[in-house]
Formats: C-alpha cells, structure tokens, sequence
C-alpha cells in the first residue's frame, strides 16, 4: 500500500511538458558548446545563454512539480536526478558567470555529463526494465516527513553539482592532455594547471556538501531510526565517495600531486558518487533503496 | 669516540628512531593509505549482505583497529602540526627582506617613477586596503615592509577539520562504550522493564492518525511515562521522527502493530477467555494439540482474485483477523474472524465460539541509550566550520618592500591553496598601484 496524489491529466501534462522543453534546451546548449569548442567561438555566450534558458524552465518544472506534490520534490530517483541536474546547472552557470566568459570550454564538457544524467532519468528505464524511475505523484510515507530531509537532499545536490563539476574538469585535462599544444582544441581548452584549479576548487565545494549531506542524514536517522549510522550500502558508499575525495585533497594539497594521478582520484570518485546514487540503488539493498 | 661517551650515541640513536617512529606514524602518507584501505574494504563489504558485513566486517576487531589506528595517525598529525598552524595563522613574519621577498613563487617588481619611499609605500597600503586587505607595516634592519593578509583564518580550516573528525570519533566511542539498544513496545495500558537503563516504561495511550490518503502508512502516536525507583523521571509523546529524549536515553516509535482482542467463549458450559493476540501469535485451543495460529489483523479487508487477501488502506472499515486452524501441526483450514461475528470451532473438549470484539494499536520502539550525542554534535559543527575555512576562505598574504637604489618595489605574495588566483589577484594590484602612480 502506498499513496499518491491525485493530479489532474492537465497538471501532469504540463509538468512532463516543462521536463522535456528543458531536457531538449539541455541538449541544445550541449550541442552549442560542443561547437563553440571545436572552432566557432562565437557561439560561446549563445550557448550559455541556452543554458540559462534551459535552466530556468528547469526551474518552472521544478515549481510545477512542487504544486502538484504540495511538497519540495525531494523523493525518488526522478525528484532526485531532475534537483541533481538542476542544482549542477546552477553551480556551473554561477562560475561561469564568476570567471566571466572565459571557460566557456567547460560547458562543452558539463552539459554532455547533464545529457547523460537526463538519459539515465527518460531513456535507462526503456533499455532496463528492472531500472524504475517512476514519475509518480507519491505521498510522503511519515518516515521521510522531517525538516531534515530538506536540509540532507539540498546538501546532497550541491554535493554532487561540485563533484559533477570536478569531473568536467578532469576529462577536460585528459583531452587536453591528448590534444596537445596543437590543433583546434589547443586554443579552446584553458591550461592543464587552471584545469587543475577549476578541478580542485569543485571538489572542495563537493566535498564540503557531501559532508553536510553525511552529517544531516545522521543527525535525521538518529531521530527516524534510534541511531545515527547503520551502515548501511547507501551510507557506506557516500562515506566511500567521501574518502576518495579526501584522499585527492590531501594528494594534492600536502603531497603537491599534480597532473594525471590527481585527475585519476576525481574520476574515481565521480564513479563512486555516480554508485552511491544509481548503483546502489539497483544493485545493492538496504533502507535507503527507496532512492 | 664513541666509547669515551657510553650511553650518549646510544641514546641519540633510540630518540631519533622514536622521532621517525613518531614522523611516520603522524605522516600524510599514512594517513592516506589508511584512507584508502578503509574504502577499499568498505567496498567489499557493502557487495554482500548488510548483516554479514556489519557482524563480519563493520563491528571487527580489525576493522575497527585501522579505524583507531587512522585516528590515531590524525591525532598526531594534529598535535605535530598545531603550534606552527598557529603560529603561521596569528604570528605570521610580517618582515621579509626584499630576497626572500624575491624568492616567493608568486611576485613583482615596479619600477616607478618618483623616488620617494614614503609616497610609493603609501599608495601600495592604499590600493592593497581598497582590496579589502588588512595592512600592517613594520620596520626591521632593511627598512620598512607593508604586510598585508586577507582571510587569516582560513589557515586553520584542515586544523579545525582534523580535529572535529576526532572528536567526533570520540563521540562515537563514548557512546559505543556507554550506550545500549533494546527493542520493546505494547498497547495502552501496558508496562515493561529496561534493563539495562535501570527504568521502567509506562505506556499510557496509543492513537492512530490517518493520513489524508488512507493508503499511506498512518501516524501512531502513543503517550509514555517514565519512572526509576518508582519515582517518574520524564513523560512525553512519542511518534516517527519525533523520539522522546531524557538523560541521553531515547524512545524511538520503529513501528506499530495491531493487537486483536478476541473473546473465546465453550459452547458446552459458556466459560468465557478474553485474549489480546498479536499478528504471528498463536493459542491454544485445548490439549490435543488444536492451535489457532494468528496471520495478520486487516483493518479493511478484502481479497483479490488468486484468493489473496489483503488491506484495501488503513481506514477500519473491515476488521478481519486472519489465522490458521491447526490441528496435530497440521494446517486444517483458514479462520477469518469479522469483527462481532462468531465463529465456531471444534475441539477435542468441544467447540468453541471465537469472536473478534474489537482492536488495539501497539507501539513498538527502540530504547537507545547514546550519551556520546553532544560530543557528536559538536564535534559535527567543527567539522562544517573546518571544511567551510579550508574551501571558502582563500587566505593569502602580500609582502612589499621599497628598493630606494632602483625606485622599484618588491611585491611577492603566498596563498597555501590557489596560487593561479593569487597571481592574477597581484596583476591587477599591480595595474592599480602602477595607476595610482601616474596621478
Ligand atoms: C587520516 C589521517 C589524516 C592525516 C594524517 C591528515 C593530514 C593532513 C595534513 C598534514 C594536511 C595539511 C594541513 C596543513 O598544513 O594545514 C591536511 C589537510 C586537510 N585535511 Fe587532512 N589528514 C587526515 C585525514 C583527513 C580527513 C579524513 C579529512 C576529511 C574531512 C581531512 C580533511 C582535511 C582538509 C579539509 C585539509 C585541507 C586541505 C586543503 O586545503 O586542500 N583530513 N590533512
């Protein structure tokens, strides 16, 4: 027995209508960044402006969903990916809008990771049945009706945003890496060393949310479920997460490592992340597999 | 020669190898081996069942023993490092001679125009001020140098980090040490004993609140008093995600159950039982071995079409209480008793009228003791505050001294984190001092 929340046909029709518009902008700011990287550097501040376009009807999605739940839309693999997606957006256009327009580039690498977050939430389930992202109107069941979820799920997006971010970065470094000091992609992709910058702040921004995520879910068991850690896989995995990133922090911060070992650890760590959400849900069991 | 001093080199010796015993033990590279070890087998362990792993791996000696060991390794690494983080935070040199100035990674030289110390000094403070800079200037044997520092206290974040990560090990060990975990519960009314925190559990009322969907699991509320030495200690409403805490004791609602009452009156001489039987229960029905084994309560009861019963939601509309008639550990047949209606069995002593007559909701909790809570707590806050101080504040500092032969300044600067930044942030005080300059 579970519940849910009766939504008028119109309601839903909007809604799905809103993800797709953006789901589609997505994939078109991808399209433009991807081109403003191989040469046509005009298109730069266009794409960017798709992409801030994309995220804002993203964003009236997000809204529509939060009146048709009469509550923030924080439960489930769909709530979760579309707040995750959201929240990388959000942090990527905030840095773009920081360093002005000069890293363009990395938007040609973070919106193909977005594309491929939105194919995990529409197209996965097709291919695998036993992957359920239901789109559903579901009530809260008691457990989950704590101030804590909110605080533990905004934690959590802004956590993965940074580690999203960082791993942008990270493949950016090996492309450059390949491309050398020639060609097109040699004018286009900034310096290993700024990459390496750009990589290291994401992560520590990552990292700082994924702790809070960690310490908010705690603090939230410790009231739900009589204690604070039950180790169970989704705990074990974002503690794991954590670790490889602590373990790159420290590498780079106090050992100086610097190039390919580095950008190693973060992809490591973007793939633990990525299990944490998706893996463990499907593959592995425990309380939390509600998502 | 070592023989003319017997003991001493020995002695230097033993000193220096308890000095690389400790350098290795407190070192980064540990740390980060001991780090990973903890993932890697973390991973392992989540690939079979929680159980096993939490039995197996989690709650091992050897588990725990590299847990101790890496905390052990922090608490060193912290204590090693804690005199010259402080002392680099707050008694930074704020005097530099213009070749160590010159040796820093990051660095200038303007060569200006005027030759005047005083003026060019005063414009660097200016323009470094404006940034947002905190400026000092101090006079040593070489002259005059402009300190300037932003954002100290980002120096401390990995102390303050490191740590709030011991304390909170801390915390978790006290409260390991020092707690305990007892599964309980019942229907209003009833009483029970726990042991091991010496007190007794009183619950006074139970309530159910449905939820707008009746389809969704419903809120249970029950009311609990607490005495120790029959003197009450606290009393409180206890619901999911709402514990009752006292004295580093909680009272978790885990869940709840629905307890039946049934009267089971003899047909022959009308001897009346009255039970309250909980789902999975079972009765004896007489001697031979008839036992009613209890299924499951319904509160609105239904069946689909395989024969399957099931709730249809939460709202009591059909009571049912299923159960299995079973006679010499065999299965006999199904027994659904609605609510007030009777239904007759028989025994070998006869038949018997069993009637469900109505219907209660149990609480059931999990009685915690976790006196390691604020440690915890506080030492959760540290580490937000740490980990904020490492990644959000971007601690830097600027050195200038004037060169009065060539009219030039030496400006050289040391960020722990982001020198990228830091040698833009110095381009564009450059242009600014340089502009300033020209006025
Ligand atoms: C296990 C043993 C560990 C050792 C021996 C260790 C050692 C160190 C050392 C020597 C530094 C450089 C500090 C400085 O000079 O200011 C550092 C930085 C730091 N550590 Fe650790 N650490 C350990 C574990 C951890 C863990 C588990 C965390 C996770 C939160 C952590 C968080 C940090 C942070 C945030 C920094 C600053 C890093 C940066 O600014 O990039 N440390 N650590």
């Amino acid at each position: 027995m579970s519940g849910y929340i009766p939504v008028s046909a119109t309601a839903i029709f909007w809604e799905n209508t809103f993800f797709n518009i953006a789901s589609a902008l997505y994939i078109l700011a991808m399209f433009f960044y991807l081109t403003h990287l191989f040469g046509r550097k005009q298109l730069g501040s266009f794409a960017s402006i798709v992409l801030r376009i994309a995220f804002l009807v993203h964003s009236v999605f997000l809204i529509m969903r939060t009146i048709n739940l009469q509550r923030v839309p924080f439960v489930g693999p769909y709530e979760f990916g579309n707040m995750f997606i959201w929240a990388t957006a959000l942090v990527y256009l905030w840095t773009e809008w920081r360093l002005k327009d000069k890293y363009f580039a990395v938007g040609a690498f973070l919106t193909p990771l977005i594309t491929l977050y939105i194919v995990y939430l529409t197209v996965v389930p097709r291919l695998i049945p036993a992957v359920r992202i239901s789109r559903l109107h579901q009530q809260l069941r008691p457990v989950l009706q704590s101030p804590w979820l909110k605080i533990h799920v905004s934690a959590s997006i802004f956590g993965y945003a940074g580690f999203t971010l960082a791993f942008a970065a990270a493949i950016m470094w090996l492309v450059k890496n390949k491309a050398g000091e020639q060609g097109v992609l040699a004018h286009t992709l900034p310096q290993k060393n700024i990459l390496e910058e750009y990589m290291y702040r994401a992560a520590g921004f990552g990292f700082l949310f994924q702790s809070i995520m960690i310490i908010t879910g705690a603090i939230w068991a410790d009231t739900s479920w009589g204690s604070y850690w039950r180790w169970d896989p989704k705990e074990m995995w974002s503690l794991i997460t954590w670790f490889v990133y602590a373990v790159y922090l420290h590498a780079r911060f106090t050992q100086g490592w610097t190039g390919l070992r580095t950008v190693a650890l973060v992809m490591v760590g973007w793939v633990a992340m990525l299990f944490t959400w998706v893996g463990v849900a499907w593959l592995l069991t425990g309380i939390h597999s509600f998502g | 020669m070592a023989q003319e001093t017997p003991g001493l080199p020995q002695e230097k010796k033993e000193q220096n190898i308890i000095s690389q015993l400790l350098r290795f033990l407190s070192s980064m590279q540990l740390g980060i081996i001991l780090i990973l070890l903890l993932a890697f087998i973390s991973i392992f362990a989540t690939l079979g069942e929680q159980e096993t792993a939490v039995q197996k791996v989690y709650r091992s000696w050897w588990y725990l023993g590299i847990m101790a060991f890496t905390a052990l390794n922090l608490l060193l690494c912290t204590l090693r490092r804690f005199r010259p983080i402080m002392h680099l935070t707050f008694q930074p040199q704020k005097n530099k001679t213009a070749s160590a100035i010159s040796k820093l990674k990051v660095k200038r030289v303007l060569n200006l125009q005027a030759k005047d110390e005083a003026a060019a000094l005063a414009k660097v403070k200016e323009t470094l001020a404006q940034n947002g800079f905190k400026v000092s200037q101090v006079t040593g044997t070489e002259g005059s140098t402009v300190f300037a520092e932003r954002s100290a206290w980002g120096y401390l974040g990995s102390l303050i980090t490191h740590a709030s990560l011991l304390i909170i090990l801390l915390g978790a060990m006290y409260g390991a040490l020092t707690g305990f975990e007892e599964k309980n519960g019942g229907i209003a009314g009833d009483n029970f004993q726990v042991k091991s925190g010496g007190f007794d559990v009183a619950i006074t009322a139970v309530r159910m609140e449905q939820e707008k969907d009746p389809t969704v699991r419903p809120r249970v509320f029950s009311d609990v008093r607490i005495t120790k030495d029959g003197k009450e200690i606290a009393k409180g409403t206890v619901s999911i995600n709402q514990p009752l805490r006292f004295a580093g004791n909680t009272i978790y609602h885990t869940s709840f159950r629905y307890v039946s009452d049934v009267t089971i009156t003899s047909v022959q001489d009308g001897e009346k039982h009255e039970v309250q039987l909980w789902d999975h229960g079972q009765v004896r029905l007489d001697d031979e071995g008839t036992i009613l084994h209890l299924m499951q309560f319904f509160p609105n009861f239904t069946m689909n079409a395989d024969g399957i019963p099931y709730s249809k939601n939460y709202l009591p509309e059909r009571p049912v209480l299923a159960g299995l008639l079973i006679e010499n550990g065999r299965a006999v047949r199904n027994v659904f008793l609605q609510l007030n209606k009777p239904e007759v069995i028989k025994t070998a002593e006869g038949e018997l009228e069993l009637l469900l007559t109505g219907f209660q909701h149990a609480a059931i909790y999990s009685i915690t003791r976790n006196l390691g809570r604020p440690i915890l707590f506080s030492g959760a806050v540290l580490l937000i505050i740490g980990l904020y101080l490492s990644f959000f504040l971007n601690p830097r500092r600027f050195w200038v001294k004037y060169d009065q032969e060539n009219a030039a300044l030496f400006i050289g600067g040391h960020s722990p984190r982001h020198k990228l930044f830091l040698e833009q942030e110095l381009e564009r005080l450059e242009s600014e001092i340089m502009s300033r300059e020209g006025e």
